[in-house]
């Protein structure tokens, strides 16, 4: 019955973008000749907003040409506003003959552009919706009279934040620089990373409230192009109010919206990115956030830091296989426990077996019922220590440990064994490098708990059987999610469980970039030597 | 709608779950199983570990095993009878030891095996003992030291005595059934014995003295044919038919020294292989034992520094192994009339028609067999010091 309702909502949601762009169409009108029409309209259209500041000014040889001024307070650099704008108009160019260089050709507002205004960035419109457009991302707009077009200048300025130190990607060693809220500053940092022509960026304003601007970067000649076409597609194929965060983004353009498992990667890190691209991904950074999406993104990437190629490579493919491992923990700890001391206690060695008896003496709940209890609880700790305010932190982190760790145990309601394992549990937890896979495996524990306390490792295989079976199933942007495991390639193996020397990498993934695979061009040198004689 | 039942059915699918599953505080875990035969009825004697009381912390220094017993026609229903006792259900997915009684023993062991190798939820991985002149019940109501859960005492020790001492051997289940089921060749199995003041033995207090007054210990081998017992081998024998079927890893032997005294070697390697031929229609046996070994204590004068001393006293081990070997034999041969070597077996290898022939009168045909014994001796080194402490010269 509720699938026919489904049907009706779909039809629903379509319509609405429909009515709105009718409104969008109604707004799109030319500029008018008088000033004083043209302030009219902005009035009407952006209501009475305090914060837009409309001044009108005179000026010219004798102060009869009227003209208007108008920006976002806050946004626009005042004090070049002062100084290049209205300085300029209202004193120097008293001594210039405007009105004699105005010529049938070339209009007053040319030859204020060309001539008179001491800026960078100018523009001449004559489209009313690309003023207001620009008037709210923090341009100076001026408005001649007499004059159905305008100029546009840039000098946006506003408060924000400095380039700091990523958060929530944390290394030892590697650049300490991350992406800010500012999308300018974020291309210029992984510009500054990358000094290729090749490197291209093409703009997007997505969302037709927000208009929020949008890069997508690839190095042209390396990047597939027809992922670069598919992801042009699909961001084109967006049609929404707002968008706030890459994760708006990240969800109207992924492959797999009901997997629990991401098929889209985020980077706070320019030289993740700036790493991605050369391997021929693409890069899209979002104005207003300091995560950018990096696609097509593979199950493996979600285990590598960039800290992996920034130190020995014997160490990197440890702590690899380390985290690969601990996402075997994450993922299946509680359930092979309630598994296996509820189905199979032949497993057991009859000393661990004893002992492991000798804690549940006592215990009242099933060890079921216990798993879901501590992890349940440990969410709940885990959610409440990212929202409280930082000044209380430490008090719930004592509280914390003393509900799931002494106080349970020696209440005799949670086996310490079990506490043992949840702790485990929650710690492998935090390994991988990316936030994403571990709040899938999060959701995934539970899963796998069930079917533990059903059906034994019967139903953990069973489980893990339609796991593997739904990651292979899975794309990225064309390419299969588990690749380069499956489908399986020998050469692409160098950067998967384990990490290969730099010199022995020469190649770019197969999957990824089918063109211009090479990186080293010479495989006999590549290798560091001392000098033979 | 098609997809809604497939939902369904897969949540009913949890619904039906934990149909098998046992908590850790729901099952007896068991260590140790003793089966006597009472009237005509079998009686069986289960050792069950008390958890909390072997765990450190909440120990209160009660006793850390208890006792189930019960009679029935068969073993199973003894165990499902147990119930009646037992809080929980009795778990032997971890059993240990299976002790069984002289008088089981010896109206046969063959029957009440059944069970053991039959139900799933048994590992054959446990030894199989005979309580010599007791009944499996007065064993397993023993406590002992050091290891504090009696079962787990046993088969330590069994496995400690069966790597470094010869006399003794640790059988397991699947062992036994081997050996009880094959044409050529009898079972033995380790006999365990009690030994002390049993009423103070089955109490707290015996574990508080330094000296128990009573303790487990293991004997000698018994004999078996078919699945009845016939007879417990000696020490010396017992010693003897581990070194002929290749059952030992170390041990140690005392030797006479060339003019007085003793001087004990310390086995490190014995490899034995039965062979068998027929002669003239008759088929004989070979043993061949390669020993190699360590001076390892000497108690006489004797000059080791010299090589002539050494391939002395390799003849001299040679011989009292040979005459070991023979006695066993020839005891076995004419007292008990039981192939425990696995003589048959050998014959049945390497000459299968003739095994052919003799098979059905394998019996009589054992006791007339011919078997040849052959040491090789080597001594490898004579520890860290030459001559004896007390050399004079």
């Amino acid at each position: 019955m509720w699938f026919s309702k489904k049907k009706n909502n779909k039809e629903l949601t379509l319509s609405i973008p429909s009515s709105t762009q009718a409104v969008g169409s109604n707004q799109k009108a030319a500029l008018q000749t008088s000033l004083q029409q043209n302030i009219q309209t902005l009035k009407d259209t952006l209501g009475k907003s305090s914060d837009i500041i409309i001044r009108e000014i005179r000026f010219g040889k004798e102060g009869n040409i009227n003209a208007g001024i108008i920006y976002t307070d806050g946004l626009t650099d005042t004090h070049s506003l002062q100084n290049f704008i209205l300085e300029t108009l209202m004193l120097d160019i008293v001594e210039i003959e405007l009105q004699e260089k105005a010529s049938p050709e070339q209009n007053l507002i040319s030859v204020l552009k060309d001539v008179a205004m001491t800026v960078g960035e100018i523009k001449e419109i004559a489209d009313f919706d690309v003023l207001i457009t620009s008037l709210l991302s923090g341009d100076t707009i001026i408005l001649v009279d007499g004059y159905a077009r305008s100029l546009i200048i840039s000098n946006k300025q506003w408060v924000e934040r400095g380039v700091t130190e990523p958060t929530a990607q944390t290394l030892i060693r590697g650049p300490r620089e991350g992406f800010t809220e500012n999308l300018r500053v974020n291309t210029a940092l992984v510009r500054r990373k990358l000094k290729d022509p090749n490197l291209w960026m093409e703009s997007k304003i997505i969302g037709t409230r927000t208009k929020t601007n949008i890069e997508m970067m690839y190095i042209n000649g390396i990047a597939n192009d027809k992922v670069v076409e598919e992801v042009r597609l699909r961001l084109d194929g967006i049609d929404i109010d707002g968008i706030l965060e890459s994760g708006n983004i990240e969800e109207l353009i992924q492959d797999a919206p009901y997997s629990p498992f991401p098929t889209i990667f985020n980077t706070e890190r320019p030289d993740t990115v700036a790493s991605a691209l050369l391997e021929g991904r693409i890069a899209i950074l979002i104005d207003g956030t300091p995560f950018a999406l990096i696609v097509p993104a593979l199950f493996i990437q979600f285990f590598q830091s960039p800290e992996d190629y920034y130190q020995r490579a014997d160490i990197a493919s440890f702590i690899r296989l380390l985290r690969f491992f601990s996402f075997g923990i994450a993922l299946l700890a509680p359930a092979l426990f309630v598994a296996i001391t509820t189905f199979h206690q032949s497993m057991l060695p009859p000393a661990l077996l004893i002992s492991l008896a000798a804690q549940r003496e006592g215990v009242p709940l099933p060890a079921f019922v216990e798993a879901m209890l501590m992890e349940i609880t440990f969410e709940i700790l885990r959610e409440a220590g990212l929202r409280m305010p930082r000044s209380i932190g430490s008090a719930m982190s004592i509280v914390g440990a003393f509900v799931i760790g002494t106080a349970a145990v020696e209440a005799g309601i949670i086996s310490a064994a079990m506490v043992i394992v949840v702790s485990l549990t929650a710690i492998s937890s935090f390994v991988a490098p990316i936030y994403d896979i571990a709040i899938s495996v999060r959701m995934l524990r539970f899963i796998f708990i069930i079917l533990a306390a059903s059906f034994g490792l019967f139903g953990i295989t069973v489980g893990l059987i339609a796991l593997i079976l739904h990651l292979c199933s899975l794309r990225s942007f064309g390419m299969p999610y588990m690749s380069p495991l499956a489908p399986f390639n020998v050469s692409d193996q160098k950067d998967t469980s384990i990490r290969l020397p730099i010199w022995k990498m020469f190649t770019r993934p197969r999957l990824i970039s089918q063109q211009n695979r090479v990186r080293q061009q010479d495989p006999a040198s590549a290798k560091p030597e001392p000098p033979k004689n | 709608m098609k997809k809604h039942i497939i939902v369904l059915l897969i949540l009913s699918l949890l619904l039906t779950g934990c149909w098998d599953s046992r908590e850790l505080n729901e099952i007896a875990i068991t260590l140790a199983i003793g089966i006597d035969k009472v009237e005509d009825e079998y009686q069986i004697t289960v050792q069950v570990v008390v958890p909390s009381e072997v765990s450190i912390k909440t120990g209160t220094g009660r006793s850390t095993v208890t006792l189930f017993q019960a009679n029935g026609n068969t073993v199973y229903e003894a165990f499902r009878k147990m119930t009646k006792d037992s809080p929980r259900k009795i778990y032997p997915g971890h059993l240990r030891m299976l002790v069984l009684g002289e008088e089981l023993a010896l109206e046969g062991i063959g029957d009440s095996l059944d069970l053991f190798a039959r139900d799933w939820e048994f590992r054959s991985d446990f030894y199989v003992v005979v309580a010599k002149n007791r009944t499996a019940a007065e064993i397993l109501n023993i406590t002992t030291t050091l290891e504090n859960i009696p079962a787990n005492k046993m088969f330590e020790a069994l496995k400690t005595s069966d790597e470094s001492w010869s006399a003794t051997r640790g059988i397991k289940l699947h062992e036994l059934i081997a050996d009880i089921s094959s044409e050529g060749k009898e079972a033995v199995l380790t006999g365990i014995l009690a030994m002390g003041n049993q009423e103070i033995g089955a109490s707290k207090q015996n574990v508080e003295t330094i000296t128990p007054s009573a303790r487990i210990q293991y004997g000698q081998l018994a004999i078996f044919k078919k699945d009845k017992l016939v007879g417990w081998l000696s020490e010396r024998e017992s010693r003897g038919y581990n070194d002929i079927i290749n059952s030992v890893k170390t041990t140690v032997m005392p030797i006479a020294c060339p003019k007085k005294g003793t001087l004990t070697i310390e086995v490190t390697d014995l490899n034995s292989v039965i062979k068998s031929k027929v002669i003239n229609e008759n088929p004989e046996v070979d043993v061949n034992i390669r020993v190699k070994g360590n001076i390892g204590e000497v108690e006489c004068q004797i000059n080791l520094s010299e090589l002539k001393t050494i391939h002395e006293l390799e003849k001299i081990y040679e011989n009292e192994l040979k005459e070991i070997v023979n006695e066993t034999i020839d005891n076995l041969q004419n007292k008990y009339k039981s192939d425990i070597f696995g003589f048959g077996e050998a014959i049945h290898r390497s000459n299968p028609k003739e095994w052919k022939r003799i098979k059905k009168q394998w019996d009589s045909e054992f006791p007339d067999l011919e078997v040849n014994v052959e040491v090789d001796m080597q001594i490898q080194r004579t520890g860290t010091i030459n001559n004896s402490l007390l050399k004079k010269e």
